[in-house]
């Protein structure tokens, strides 16, 4: 969101410096988001908060330099990956993504939906309740496609919905430092001051999931109306997935924890960049505020770009180059300064982390009922927490409600609101089947039926090995 | 005690003469209605520079979106009318009475300056079954319910388009395929979501140019020297003339009860600032037509595009309220 406040001071300027800060910014942020995320347990922007729920175990067993190393040099990864498809294969992405039809993106968010069950730790039945607060979060106000006022209780306030950085901000950062309260006058952790980079041999380990999940991120980056957030928790839940034996089980600081989300949210990156470039579309938010960016610079960012003006395109390749190499150096400078702060005092901690809430709160929309939302989430999520409550699935269903219900509504009201065609339909394009089946065994495994028919084979294969 | 409350109180009358003399002592709040990126935010922000330099002042540029821009307009609406804060805002409030999207609409600003105004127009997918208008029109006959049109909600340019082509050819029996704005919607057209979309002609062009969407009428009097070859829909049926020109449109508006002078500097500001000619380029390469009024010729314009906008939809059955209530007369009486 910071791209949205600079924007301003760089209209004055020439439009490729002005674009080169926007880019800059752009990859910090995804990036830095995971800082606070393992150090603090707060994610500093939402496409880290996957990097949270095994990052912060690991700074609680001491380890915070090893997660920011690793996290770093994935991110580095994940984002190089991302700029090779953008520089290589942007015409084809971005006719794949076109090829998304509302139906399609109605799948996506149901696949997403079902990550609920492994974003919450303990109770299913609390973590589906979870997920369907933040769907009813996300729905708040007036719709954006009849203009009905939803959930308003014909109050003014609540007519532009909630800020889901608020949301955010309040659930992870004011119920993090109420929840330290407790613990207040416990000594803090010392942090082990051991190996900060990855060896080469744990980079190697994770190429092949960080590839996979890097696939996921350029992909979802790609898509117009979704982006790294979406991405990073796809990319979590594939690696608990497809990791057999991790080091560490999910949930308690496992390494593939930190690789899936970290390399997807930086491959967002180069993707949410293809439909920008190869069709004047935006991938994302931020990419929304370059092409406006574009327009006041006096270029007509669309199809034409490219051929008009392809240096353009190769200086925002070259820019996102460059973001990504000074990340990696950036990002390795003062590691061990910044576990610091998880050896700092709670007494000291605490109120810095309730200020920076309430800024950050405020900056997103300058508006200071955005600070009550986040107050009011960051009590209400304390009490979630207290009762084993997992507070993923609410940010989750936040996401994902708009995602959901206007496609949804699109996808039937394209059929005449006729559900047999709809269904038809499902099985008319390969994508959609693809997506249809993926949304039915991933469902189906997550079902103790699953479960005992898998017993039941392998119990049989043993028996014949 | 009491002599410095009557201090402070001369102190402040004090300086709100001085504030006229002066004006801008201070920053301007400019609240933008819509979204970083959107049409309405890039027109405000390239315009602006060239204003603050006529008027020798800063005006600090903020978006505050939500509930179809009624949340800024409540905003500069209920701001102190001292000429520190100013709306940059669209068409759409002229509507929100009739849509019951709120209670309040530009008959408490006074026009700065209204800047420019879009055209709009008819595009279709590649590879849909028609290439023109007629062709369109005989299709949508031919196999009624199955053409998909796109829309940006009750009162979006789509449904006023859709009304007036409704008011003019009789009932169009489409499928209307509501979208959160023209950039998802022509994302959808080109991924073969929507048949045809009725779109801004400057949201549409780069696509057009390049091929991805092919045009099948400008909703103008004329043709757009932007798009010599696509016809204007007047001389299809000429019949649209009572309705065209018609358009969205940018405007810098003050809250009601600002002083004069102060509304005069800022129209002088806004106007200068109009005729930048890097401004007027970039205007005219996204197919706007420039308009730059104020004062009583832009009450004038705004009450004739309310009249004719919003009894169109009521024909068309899409207010929640109709425009008599709130003294809104058809066009003509």
């Amino acid at each position: 969101m910071a791209v949205s406040i600079l924007i301003s001071f760089t209209f004055s300027w020439e439009v490729y410096p002005a674009i080169a800060l926007m880019i800059g910014i752009y990859m910090g942020g995804v990036y830095g988001g995971s800082r606070t995320a393992i150090l603090l347990n707060i994610p500093g922007a939402p496409s880290a908060i996957a990097t949270a729920l095994d990052g912060y175990p690991m700074a609680k067993r001491g380890e915070a330099g090893t997660a920011i190393g690793v996290t770093t040099v994935m991110s580095f990864i994940g984002g190089f990956i991302g700029i090779g498809v953008l520089a290589l294969a942007a015409p084809l992405v971005s006719e794949f993504a076109l090829t998304f039809q509302p139906r399609d993106y109605m799948l996506l968010a149901v696949l997403g939906i079902l990550l609920v069950g492994s974003l919450s730790q303990g109770s299913l039945l609390k973590g589906i309740f979870a997920g369907a607060l933040g769907i009813a979060i996300g729905a708040v106000g007036r719709d954006p496609l009849t203009f009905t006022e939803r959930f308003t209780f014909d109050l003014q306030l609540m007519e532009g919905g909630i800020s889901f950085i608020a949301v955010m901000i309040g659930m992870f950062g004011v119920s993090e430092a109420l929840l330290q309260l407790h613990h207040v006058h416990t000594p803090s952790l010392r942090q082990k001051i051991g190996r900060i980079l990855p060896s080469l041999a744990t980079v190697k380990k994770h190429l092949p999931l960080s590839l996979q999940t890097s696939t996921i991120g350029v992909i979802i980056g790609a898509l117009p109306g979704t982006g790294g957030d979406i991405a990073a928790l796809m990319a979590y839940d594939h690696a608990k997935r497809v990791t057999k034996a991790p080091e560490r089980p999910f949930g308690e600081g496992a390494i593939e924890g930190l690789v899936a989300p970290e390399t997807a949210n930086n491959a967002a990156v180069g993707g949410a960049f293809i439909p920008m470039m190869t069709l004047g579309i935006p991938g994302d938010a931020v990419t929304a505020i370059m092409i406006g960016a574009l327009f006041i610079h006096g270029l007509n960012p669309g199809p034409m770009l490219m051929i008009d003006q392809p240096d353009m395109f190769w200086f925002i390749v070259g820019c996102l180059v460059t973001a990504n190499v000074f990340m990696l150096l950036f990002g390795l400078t003062g590691i061990r300064l910044f576990t610091k702060i998880v050896e700092m005092p709670r007494a000291v901690l605490i109120p810095l982390i309730m200020l920076l809430s309430i800024v950050g709160a405020y900056a997103v929309n300058n508006s200071v009922s955005d600070v009550y939302w986040m107050l009011g989430f960051g009590l209400f999520g304390y009490f979630m927490r207290q009762y084993g409550y997992p507070l993923g699935p609410v940010i989750l269903g936040v996401i994902l409600s708009r995602l959901l219900d206007d496609n949804w509504r699109r996808a039937i009201i394209s059929e005449r609101e006729d559900l047999g065609l709809f269904f038809h339909g499902l099985f008319s394009s390969p994508l959609s089947t693809v997506l249809f089946v993926a949304v039915i065994v991933i469902f189906v495994s997550q079902t103790p039926l699953w479960a005992r028919g898998k017993a039941k084979l392998f119990g049989k294969t043993e028996k014949t090995a | 005690m009491k002599r410095s409350l009557l201090g402070a109180i001369g102190a402040i009358a004090l300086t709100a003469t001085a504030a006229v003399a002066d004006y801008p002592e201070k920053d301007i709040q400019g609240i933008i209605q819509w979204g970083a990126g959107g049409s309405t935010d890039t027109v405000m922000r390239s315009v602006t520079p060239h204003a603050e330099e006529a008027l020798g002042g800063s005006i600090v540029l903020q978006n505050m979106t939500g509930a179809v821009g009624a949340i800024a307009l409540n905003h500069v609406a209920g701001a102190a009318a001292d000429g520190y804060t100013l709306l940059m805002g669209a068409e759409n409030p002229m509507l929100y009475k009739v849509m019951g999207l709120g209670d309040k609409d530009y008959s408490e600003f006074t026009p700065i300056n209204i800047l420019a105004r879009g055209t709009p127009m008819l595009v279709a997918n590649t590879d849909a079954p028609f290439d023109s208008y007629a062709e369109m029109m005989d299709y949508i006959e031919a196999n009624p319910g199955s053409v998909r049109f796109g829309s940006t909600g009750p009162g979006g340019l789509p449904s006023v388009i859709t009304a007036m082509i409704e008011t003019v050819e009789g009932g169009l029996d489409v499928i209307a395929v509501p979208y959160d704005g023209d950039g998802p919607a022509l994302t959808g057209l080109q991924g073969g979501a929507i048949d045809v979309m009725p779109a801004v002609l400057g949201a549409a062009i780069e696509g057009i140019r390049a091929g991805k969407m092919k045009p099948l009428a400008v909703f103008d009097t004329a043709a757009s020297d932007k798009l010599p070859d696509v016809p204007a829909v007047v001389d299809i049926n000429a019949e649209y003339n009572t309705y065209l020109p018609w358009g969205p449109f940018f405007g810098v508006f003050a809250p009601k009860g600002t002083p004069d002078d102060i509304v005069a500097k800022l129209s002088a500001a806004y106007a200068t600032g109009a005729q930048n000619p890097e401004f007027i380029e970039l205007m005219e390469g996204r197919g706007y037509t420039l308009m730059g009024i104020s004062g009583d010729e832009a009450e004038a314009f705004l009450t004739k595009w309310q009249q004719g906008t919003v009894w169109l939809l009521q024909d068309a059955g899409l207010t929640k309220t109709s425009p008599e209530a709130f003294g809104i007369k058809r066009p003509g009486e």
